[in-house]
């Protein structure tokens, strides 16, 4: 245990930084390569993200045994996990990465053998199919002691974790938010709020002390922070041009998913906002060419072939100056009170887009079009979502008749690029960008 | 249409109104205390009536795409308002799809049933969902919720419960097939339940335990038997369902002992915590497979046929498991996955028959 504690410890505070330096340095040494295609050179804060999220892999290859480690869902009110020292994981996160590197199919295969079917979450197929297989880009995950789910974002996670806890032999800490039609009842957020402090004691007798609740109510002041820091930088894109793409939103999203509630995420952000307003102010832009056309995207990044819908669209002069998905994270904590912050959670995570009815999706992608000044809108009708993606046909429409924004759908999975056709979707896209004029 | 004009005479001759209801799980005891008929949308099966399923992605099950077409061309027009069980995210948005965007303009109801294990937290949450929804109901049907009447409600709804139990339990000793006894149960989605009672004793009387049925006994576990073919195949080849999982049927039967009903919304909440574990309630998924293997043992039954609707995500996510907990056992299995057509295809078909074949025969896989 103790000599787990200090590889941990090692991990993280001095073996991580210091890889990465060295990263750092020879890239310096080779020199930096600008990005190819229609975009201005990354953000110097990509390097600083880079290697925070190293570290944070890093670290935890030696967590489990070292700290208690919890998976976490990305909507978990993950502030309740801090004080109590836990390690966190996103599985989603996770799967996201094994996404971008398309390692997807031969996940998914190994699950799909065992009876999996591929009409399931790419993202739990991803996750499954590398717990099977030992393939990940992270390395190694630490075994988790906790699974710490809410179904804020959807029924799927309750199912995932269910199946984890299965295989781990761990306790299973759910949070059900039920979905609000409107507002929401006092009694639903009494449930969710009685099911917070029903965790509580679970995660404490996992990691073996009381919680804290004066450390409670400052890891939800630096989540409330951190998701408020995240939205003002994503609100930097309102300006022309946009400091940034849509498709860099999705990257620096990694430290307020894995590391809400810390001071490290919260710094981080600061130094991002700092760079994207010194962008706007010196006027430079996401893209390298003119911004003709500003973009909303709509539903989870497409992350094997974010690259080339962006590459494609960023050559017409079209960027993607917001998107729904980056959006939910500044939404997260952003109403937290630290000075009640298990009722104020309550609320807070309930009212999350994806647990929300369609008129208050409406409203939001209205008035985030209208805030950023976009004048089109690509919804990814996203295979795997069923949350995210039932009633886009019908937003598609309003959106276009009653706000005026040229909309396109398109069909893809988030992370299976065997449900990508990519040769259609170029069209669909040229079409798109041709409807502007 | 039949169900249609059953509804306008339950108007016309009770004064009742009525109330469409989606899957799977809901307090129907509140509806029938205050005299409002329910009368549930399994889709419906077949062709959607309307356009309006292309309002909703291909790759979403058929269950939720054909019940918006069904709803937007009017086919419950006839009905005074719906309920959207909370069951599953697509449940979920079809009810403010619905609702919001087109398609339903009447009174739109929800029931949040929590998911997972039983908590001190969940059982406050029903117990105040409950009441909730019993406001929204007076509201539809006009008039107060009367303590007896509810009292008498759950009492009737505990002897249909206690019927369709023993007329499964029993099947093997009843004189009709698959088809016929699922039309059966499956009329307690819209009659009104004192007429459904009634046809489940005549049905009861039927039974005869000195009789054995022929064939391959086999358990069926997935959502709801259409169509019906599936089941009439697999008789004309010799097997027959001695054990039923469905989402539909068995998994609503509350087998709690029979006592006095005390306070009536306690007995609620207990009656809905009390039907066989569900994937739609996100129950233990090991007391699920404990529940099929003891079903599978007390029928004797040979197979195990999974019987489920494509993009169905929580019957899929169970999939496995059962797969592993029969393949264990060595039990043979049939996955079938369906989208409500009318008409099963050739290849499905040629499947069913070659299981009940090798069931027959005595085979395992
Ligand atoms: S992609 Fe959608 S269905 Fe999958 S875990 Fe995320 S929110 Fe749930
Ligand atoms: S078939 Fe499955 S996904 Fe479809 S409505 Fe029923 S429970 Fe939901």
């Amino acid at each position: 245990m103790i000599l787990r504690r200090l590889q941990y410890e090692l991990a993280a505070r001095a073996v991580g930084p210091f890889l990465t330096a060295l990263d750092d340095w020879q890239r310096r040494a080779k020199g930096t390569k600008a990005r190819t295609g229609p975009f201005s050179p990354p953000l110097e804060s990509l390097r600083k993200l880079k290697d925070m999220m190293t570290v944070h892999y890093l670290s935890g290859r030696y967590a489990d045994g070292a700290v208690p480690v919890a998976w976490v869902t990305s909507g978990f009110p993950v502030e309740l996990l801090r004080p109590l020292g836990f390690h966190t994981v996103y599985p989603e996160n996770h799967a996201a990465m094994c996404g971008v590197q398309r390692i997807v199919p031969e996940l998914s295969d190994a699950v799909e053998a065992e009876g999996y079917s591929r009409d399931l979450c790419s993202y739990v197929r991803s996750d499954l199919g590398s717990l099977d297989t030992g393939r990940s880009p992270a390395g190694r995950l630490p075994r988790p002691d906790l699974l710490a789910c809410c179904t804020n974002i959807c029924q799927t996670v309750l199912y995932w974790y269910r199946d984890l806890a299965r295989r781990f032999q761990v306790p299973l800490l759910l949070v059900d938010t039920p979905f609000v039609y409107g507002e929401p009842t006092d009694h639903q957020i009494r449930y969710v709020a009685d099911q917070l402090e029903e965790g509580i004691e679970m995660a404490e007798k996992v990691a073996g002390r009381k919680l804290d609740r004066a450390a409670l109510s400052e890891a939800a002041r630096l989540g409330r922070d951190g998701s408020q820091l995240w939205g003002e930088c994503l609100e930097t894109a309102r300006n022309r041009p946009a400091p940034w793409t849509g498709v860099d939103g999705f990257f620096h999203l990694g430290p307020i998913v894995a590391m809400r509630g810390t001071e490290e995420c919260n710094a981080y952000y600061r130094m991002l906002k700092d760079e994207l307003q010194d962008r706007v102010k010196r006027g430079i832009g996401g893209l390298r060419g003119e911004e003709k056309h500003r973009l909303l995207w709509d539903n989870l990044p497409v992350w094997y072939a974010t690259r080339e819908i962006t590459t494609l669209l960023g050559n017409g002069g079209f960027n993607f100056v917001c998107t729904t998905y980056t959006n939910a994270w500044a939404e997260a904590s952003s109403l937290i009170d630290p000075a009640d912050p298990i009722v104020s959670a309550a609320r807070t995570y309930s009212m999350v887009m994806l647990n929300r009815d369609l008129p208050n999706k409406l409203r939001l992608l209205s008035r985030m079009t209208g805030e950023f000044g976009a004048d089109g809108a690509v919804l990814h009708s996203d295979r795997s979502c069923k949350p995210y993606s039932i009633g886009q046909v019908d937003l598609k429409d309003r959106l276009a008749s009653e706000y005026g924004v040229k909309t396109l759908l398109l069909e893809a999975d988030h992370n299976d690029p065997r449900a990508w056709a990519s040769e259609l979707s170029s069209n669909r896209l040229t079409a798109f960008m041709e409807s502007f004029g | 249409m039949v169900r249609e004009n059953y509804i306008r005479r339950q108007r016309e001759e009770h004064g009742r109104r009525a109330v469409a209801v989606l899957p799977i799980h809901y307090p129907k005891e509140l509806l029938t205390a205050l005299d409002l008929l329910s009368v549930e949308v399994w889709g419906p099966p077949g062709a959607p009536r309307s356009d309006a399923a292309g309002r909703i992605q291909p790759y979403v099950c058929s269950v939720v795409r054909n019940a918006l077409a069904f709803l937007a061309s009017g086919g419950a027009d006839v009905v005074d308002a719906a309920l959207f069980p909370h069951t599953c995210d697509s449940i979920q948005q079809l009810a403010t799809l619905a609702h919001d965007f087109g398609g339903w303009k009447k009174p739109a109801l929800t029931f949040l049933h929590p998911k997972g294990e039983p908590r001190p937290s969940s059982r406050r949450f029903v117990a105040a969902e409950l009441r909730g929804l019993a406001s929204r109901l007076e509201e539809v049907a006009g008039r107060r919720l009367d303590p007896d009447r509810l009292a008498a409600a759950i009492q009737l709804h505990r002897e249909i419960d206690l019927h369709r139990a023993a007329l499964l339990d029993g099947r093997a000793g009843l004189d009709m097939d698959d088809a016929e006894l699922y039309g059966l149960l499956r009329r307690g989605e819209w009659l009104w339940p004192e007429e459904h009672r009634a046809e489940l004793v005549a049905a009861r009387s039927r039974l005869d335990p000195a009789r054995r049925r022929p064939g391959a006994p086999v358990l069926v576990t997935g959502y709801v038997p259409e169509p019906i073919a599936t089941l009439e195949i697999l008789n004309a080849a010799g097997a027959f369902v001695a054990a039923d999982d469905y989402a539909a049927v068995g998994r609503r039967i509350a087998r709690q002992p029979d006592g006095p009903i005390g306070d009536p919304w306690e007995a609620l909440a207990d009656r809905l915590a009390a039907v066989p574990p569900c994937p739609t309630r996100a129950t233990d998924q090991d007391a699920r497979m404990r529940h099929l293997v003891s079903l599978l043992d007390r029928s004797g039954a040979r197979g195990v046929v999974i019987h489920v609707v494509k993009f169905c995500e929580p019957e899929l996510f169970d999939v496995p498991a059962i797969r592993r907990t029969f393949a264990a056992r060595g039990v043979p299995l049939l996955y079938l996955e369906g989208e409500l057509e009318r008409q099963l295809s050739g290849q499905a078909v040629t499947r069913i028959e070659a299981f009940a074949e090798m069931l027959g025969q005595g085979g395992t896989t």
